[in-house]
């Protein structure tokens, strides 16, 4: 415990002292703002810079308040998810990259503590981004559109936040896994181009990790099975638990990679 | 008592065996060097006491201590720290990884960077540290958990003269409490603190035993008789019984189990028509029986 809470403060510091605690949610917020207000303007938009011809008549599509939450929900997935794994792919194979490591190897470290470390300060940066994202989606949503129901909205919320788990716990098991080039090849493509995938030709199936975030905001508009939902989380929690594992044992296998 | 017991450790990449069958034993509060030239294997024999490095074959033991982790502080060659982290956080960090007790953590951190003169420095980030004040803190966070067997790698290669001096100094003093097993190429800070040398090369034991057993065992004396001439040597040299060699200015005599004596030399030379300016009795220097020791087995 010791270890862990020494080693959890810094890799605090680490998030803190790089302004990854502030440039990254503001990321998420730029994101989350940007779909509703485009969305509303888009008529005056189209009008300021547009140059359409005279008696040109468009009509824009009525926005429901749940369209606009996934509308940016598409945003975090693709850009907002790119970022996140950018940066922190390197959190453990970077560190053995540059030598720093080596002056923990050689210490009793528990690797658990170490992998766990990692893990909760970019989940932690991860969820607080996406909450800051959300926020302020929502607060454009509602100016402009109207709101969601609190309940509905907020199961989304921790939906994503389970999701975001996810992904951080993949993203560092790489790391502990691979070098920091391979290492985000892999997450690269496993969760922005698998997701991309997974809109082209999902329809094939219903239960795959990939799936929850949408689930996620189709709860929403009560437009998802309850079924696949839950089948989809168990899947997502189960998965979280194995890269946990994977990269708990790979950071202690891995200690060959280390740069003397 | 003995400190740590390597037995036919050895590490192969591929084909080549960069340590190949090493064997020594450390006993308590001795220093010992490990001497070799670049590519000896000192750094790979180091990080494998250092647990970062699996053998593949051999047996590191040190008595009554189960974790050797825990018993070990290691200095690398270029020690990296996190940007990020002054010197005292970065301290705090690595004394709550060996689990150093947490009330007295802060103040024995505190104490340690003051042992290592880097007082002033202490909230100071690592990265705006020069050369000499990380291989300080790379001192200081080596021994913060008094580790039983201090490891480390070309401590002051890297160093001014100025640093070197600091850090030998620093060295000695951690001497009086704890085993020290050091890796350099320079003969001189070798010679100036050391029980033991392990001679390293190609990644086998070449040489071992006290620095004045090795030095007995390669000093090789030699009379040096220096004259006003080249002309002068060359020809006492030729005319000499005794298997002069003559070279520049000056000819020298081996010394073979005290033959020739001193007295049969003066004799000659009395009997001789040459101008001496020096008669000296010379024996090796550890650079010259470092030089020795690898070319000797430089031929096998």
């Amino acid at each position: 415990m010791q270890q862990f809470k020494a080693l959890l403060l810094k890799e605090w510091r680490e998030s803190v002292r790089s302004f990854k605690i502030l440039w990254i949610p503001l990321v998420f917020i730029l994101l989350g703002i940007s779909d509703p207000l485009m969305n509303y303007f888009m008529e005056d938009i189209l009008q300021a810079v547009g140059n359409m011809p005279d008696g040109f008549m468009m009509t824009m599509p009525e926005f429901q308040p749940a369209d606009l939450l996934i509308a940016s929900t598409g945003q975090f997935q693709t850009i907002g998810l790119l970022v996140l794994i950018t940066a922190y792919i390197g959190s453990v194979s970077r560190e053995r990259q540059n030598g720093t490591a080596t002056l923990l190897y050689v210490r009793p470290i528990s690797f658990t503590a170490l992998f766990f470390s990692k893990w909760i300060v970019a989940s932690t940066i991860a969820i607080i981004s996406a909450l800051a994202g959300y926020a302020g989606s929502m607060y454009y949503t509602a100016l402009l559109y109207g709101t969601v129901n609190v309940t509905k909205f907020l199961a989304m919320l921790g939906t994503y936040c389970i999701w975001l788990l996810f992904v951080m716990a993949l993203t560092v098991a790489m790391s502990a896994a691979f070098q920091t080039s391979v290492a985000a090849t892999i997450t690269i493509i496993l969760i922005p181009v698998g997701l991309l995938i997974d809109t082209l030709i999902g329809g094939f199936w219903s239960i795959t990790p990939w799936k929850l975030a949408k689930y996620g905001t189709g709860l929403l508009t009560d437009s998802v099975l309850m079924e696949n939902y839950w089948y989809t989380l168990l899947v997502v929690l189960a998965l979280i638990i194995v890269f946990v594992l994977i990269g708990i044992q790979m950071s202690k296998k891995n200690i060959r990679y280390l740069k003397v | 008592m003995i400190c740590i017991e390597v037995n036919g450790l050895t590490k192969q990449f591929g084909a080549k065996k960069v340590v190949d069958d090493l064997s020594f034993t450390l006993p308590m509060h001795t220093s010992t060097a490990l001497i070799g030239p670049n590519g000896a294997g000192k750094t790979t024999a180091l990080s494998m006491l250092s647990n970062i490095l699996e053998p593949t074959s051999g047996k590191i033991n040190m008595p009554d201590v189960k974790d050797i982790r825990s018993a070990i502080g290691f200095l690398p060659q270029y020690p990296q720290y996190y940007s990020w982290l002054t010197a005292l956080e970065y301290m705090e960090m690595v004394a709550n990884l060996n689990g150093l007790e947490k009330r007295s953590l802060k103040s024995e951190c505190k104490k340690m960077l003051e042992f290592v003169g880097l007082q002033n420095a202490m909230n100071k980030k690592t990265e705006t540290f020069s050369g000499g004040m990380k291989q300080r803190l790379g001192i200081a966070q080596a021994i913060v958990h008094k580790p039983k067997l201090l490891l480390l790698d070309e401590p002051v290669s890297a160093l001014d003269p100025v640093g070197r001096r600091e850090v030998m100094n620093l060295l000695k003093e951690i001497q009086q409490q704890t085993t020290i097993l050091y890796s350099t190429h320079i003969l001189n800070d070798a010679e100036e603190m050391t029980d033991q040398l392990l001679f390293l090369r190609d990644g086998k034991l070449v040489e071992q035993g006290s620095l004045t057993e090795v030095k007995q065992k390669f000093e090789e004396p030699r009379f040096k008789i220096t004259f006003t001439t080249p002309e002068e040597a060359r020809q006492f040299a030729s005319q000499s019984t005794l298997g002069a060699i003559a070279e520049g200015i000056a000819a020298y005599v081996e010394v073979v189990d005290e033959r020739p004596s001193m007295q049969q030399l003066l004799q000659q030379l009395a009997a001789s028509p040459y101008k001496v300016v020096k008669v000296e009795r010379e024996t090796a220097s550890l650079e010259e029986i470092f030089m020795k020791v690898a070319g000797k087995h430089a031929a096998i």
